[in-house]
């Protein structure tokens, strides 16, 4: 079924167009736009989107899929997104991917059944200084270890997302 | 503008010129995958990394600019290190196809490999990341996505030439891979030109895949006669087959071929292909259908009409006009044809779909006769008895005749050419059969040249047309193609 965009979105869309000399440029913050309201770019999103930008529908897919950070299915309320690149490795990141195997019996890129949380590894957050980090939706919790992520997980379970205190 | 040297041989090109179109001017080839003269500038396969003396690092020959001073280097030690290495890379995760590849033997990895590494591989086969073989995209090309590597030529040809933005590279690192539209077919027109450009298997042409190895391919350059563009094309045949038509790239018309102008062999080859006359619906001999024909003729007592077609060579348009004047006695023959020219895509289809309005004007200018409109309505008058005509050009005449009621006699090669209600019809050989003259919209001679022979009997255009005549009772002395060029300026 093709997607039509809010009235909304097209009137956000124009202001975030109006921001750059061409059309095109707005591809990634309308993206960003979309999966805010939605919580990911579904494939009729992207028609759209390319319909409105006029610009060709592979193009809008490549970008989607060039970025990680867009998520193309559905995810959960809390997106667990564990970083596995060196320093966390070293730090422990293997730990907390397995534990949070365990706990949510998922594993990368499912989500649990009732639709709470959504597990991912990603590549480097770009917080090695606090590694191993775990950022979940838009927030980092950094230098977790097994007792803060318990903790986090009981917090989350009960609707309660507010950085860890170190 | 900058002077440079390239492996201690100056050179001094215009501002903007690059290292790699620079070294070609000096006949020093860099190899490429990414790079092609008509696309825009990639930079992404690393192949035709060069030494700029005093340069920290290497640089791309393709995207680097020559400036003042710059001493090049393409063999040093260096280089020859950084192709092997980048070739490796290349391979990883390559499959060993090549017995089964259709590109085995005209292949980009296979000739540098041989030319810049011959190193054994240092990654065992079963760690190569595997992807979806053999996609069919579209009605000419499939799609092999574990032997491409990624160069993008095919998605610049999308974005650039034919600007329909088809195809992009999905995911990224090495996950990446070729992919469009999920239920969408790759097919804007032009789309074989990809397995052209495609410098390994990924991309092979559905229509070429496993008929033959490339290296059994004889070559022969004629032209397209697809439509008025006229471009240059190279025929690939073997043992009196062809194979597949490919564009032979010039400055003049063109870099690409169609995908319809690659088809038009398939009517060489096709089932119906004629061999014998046809009368009515009937098969028959070649010599009596001509003796028939001829009979034909003079019982019209001289009502009898001759129109060329813009879609036969000036020397068979010039034999019908011999045929009109010498040995029919006729004044009532046409070779003008006034179709509306020039290319209507952009890129390289014709307005005109016959190849040689032009030429068939030539003929006009050398024998005179009358404008097509007056042929037309003196054949709808019922003046004329019998019209002489090729199969094609007679559809342009087809209310006139249902109106005057001639008898229809045409030439044609295959039997689905034949006009419905044509009484005779004689057999000729096609333009990869038989050298022919054409002039395309810009009014430049393109010669074909014949890559297979014609079945046995069936002859050139201008030689029916000399049998024709001497059947009722005229010689033209048509010995040669070159006879029936005589007297006709080309340019």
């Amino acid at each position: 079924m093709p997607l039509r965009l809010t009235d909304d979105f097209k009137a956000k869309a124009a202001r975030v167009c109006a921001a750059y000399p061409r059309k095109d440029a707005a591809l990634i913050p309308l993206l960003q736009e979309l999966q805010r309201e939605k919580g990911y770019v579904a494939e009729e999103a992207m028609d759209a989107l390319a319909a409105f930008l006029e610009l060709p529908y592979a193009r809008v897919k490549a970008v989607v899929t060039f970025y990680t950070m867009f998520n193309r299915a559905p995810v959960g309320k809390y997106h667990l997104q564990v970083c596995r690149n060196i320093s966390c490795h070293m730090a422990g990141a293997p730990g907390l991917l397995a534990r949070l195997r365990e706990k949510l019996g998922i594993s990368e890129g499912e989500t649990t059944r009732d639709g709470l949380f959504t597990l991912s590894s990603v590549e480097c957050l770009g917080a090695c200084g606090s590694a191993p980090v775990l950022q979940v939706n838009e927030h980092y919790f950094e230098k977790m270890d097994e007792r803060t992520l318990d903790a986090l997980l009981d917090d989350m379970r009960h609707g309660r997302l507010r950085a860890a205190d170190f | 503008m900058p002077r440079i040297t390239i492996d201690g041989r100056p050179i001094e090109v215009e501002k903007g010129v690059t290292l790699l179109e620079a070294a070609q001017r000096l006949g020093v080839h860099i190899p490429r995958y990414c790079y092609h003269p008509k696309l825009s500038v990639s930079g992404n396969c690393r192949m035709c990394l060069v030494e700029i003396e005093k340069a920290p690092k290497l640089v791309t020959a393709c995207s680097t600019e020559a400036a003042d001073g710059m001493a090049v280097l393409t063999m040093s030690e260096k280089v020859k290190t950084a192709r092997r290495d980048v070739l490796e890379f290349l391979l990883i995760n390559h499959p060993l196809d090549c017995p089964v590849c259709d590109q085995a033997g005209e292949c980009g990895l296979q000739d540098y490999y041989m030319e810049h590494s011959l190193a054994k591989s240092r990654f065992p086969a079963e760690d190569k990341v595997r992807r979806q073989k053999r996609r069919v995209l579209g009605p000419h090309l499939v799609l092999d996505n574990e032997r491409c590597i990624l160069c993008t030529r095919c998605v610049r040809f999308c974005s650039e030439v034919t600007r329909t933005s088809e195809l992009e590279v999905m995911e990224r690192a090495d996950h990446s891979f070729i992919d469009l539209k999920e239920g969408r077919a790759l097919d804007n027109g032009y789309s074989l030109n990809i397995a052209d450009i495609c410098p390994v298997g990924a991309w092979t042409s559905r229509d070429f895949r496993f008929k033959q190895r490339v290296w059994f391919l004889k070559k022969t350059p004629t032209v397209c006669l697809g439509c008025a563009t006229g471009c240059l094309t190279e025929v690939h045949h073997n043992e009196n087959t062809i194979y597949r038509v490919v564009p032979r790239p010039n400055a003049e018309t063109n870099t690409w071929l169609c995908d319809a102008g690659r088809m038009t062999y398939k009517a060489v080859q096709a089932g119906d292909r004629l061999a014998k006359g046809v009368i009515k619906n009937g098969l028959i001999d070649l010599e009596p259908a001509l003796r028939e024909t001829a009979s034909r003729i003079d019982e019209a007592h001289g009502a009898l009409a001759v129109l060329g077609s813009p879609w036969l060579s000036v020397e068979d348009n010039a034999a019908l006009a011999r045929l009109a004047k010498d040995a029919l006695k006729t004044a009532d023959f046409s070779f003008d044809f006034s179709a509306e020219q020039g290319v209507k895509d952009g890129i390289l289809i014709n307005k005109d779909p016959a190849p040689n309005a032009a030429g068939a004007r030539r003929v006009q200018a050398a024998f005179g006769g009358t404008s097509f409109a007056e042929l037309s309505a003196k054949v709808a008058s019922g003046a004329v008895k019998v019209l002489v005509t090729e199969a094609r050009a007679a559809a342009l005449l087809k209310d006139a005749l249902k109106a005057g009621g001639a008898r229809l006699i045409v030439f044609a090669a295959n039997r689905s050419e034949i006009p419905a209600g044509a009484y005779a019809t004689l057999p000729y050989a096609s333009y990869f059969e038989t050298p022919g003259t054409f002039i395309n919209f810009q009014g430049l001679e393109r010669r074909t040249q014949p890559a297979v022979t014609a079945a046995e009997g069936v002859k050139p255009l201008w030689a029916m047309v000399n049998k024709l005549a001497v059947y009722s009772g005229t010689s033209l002395r048509l010995e040669s193609a070159q006879d029936a060029l005589k007297g006709i300026d080309l340019k």
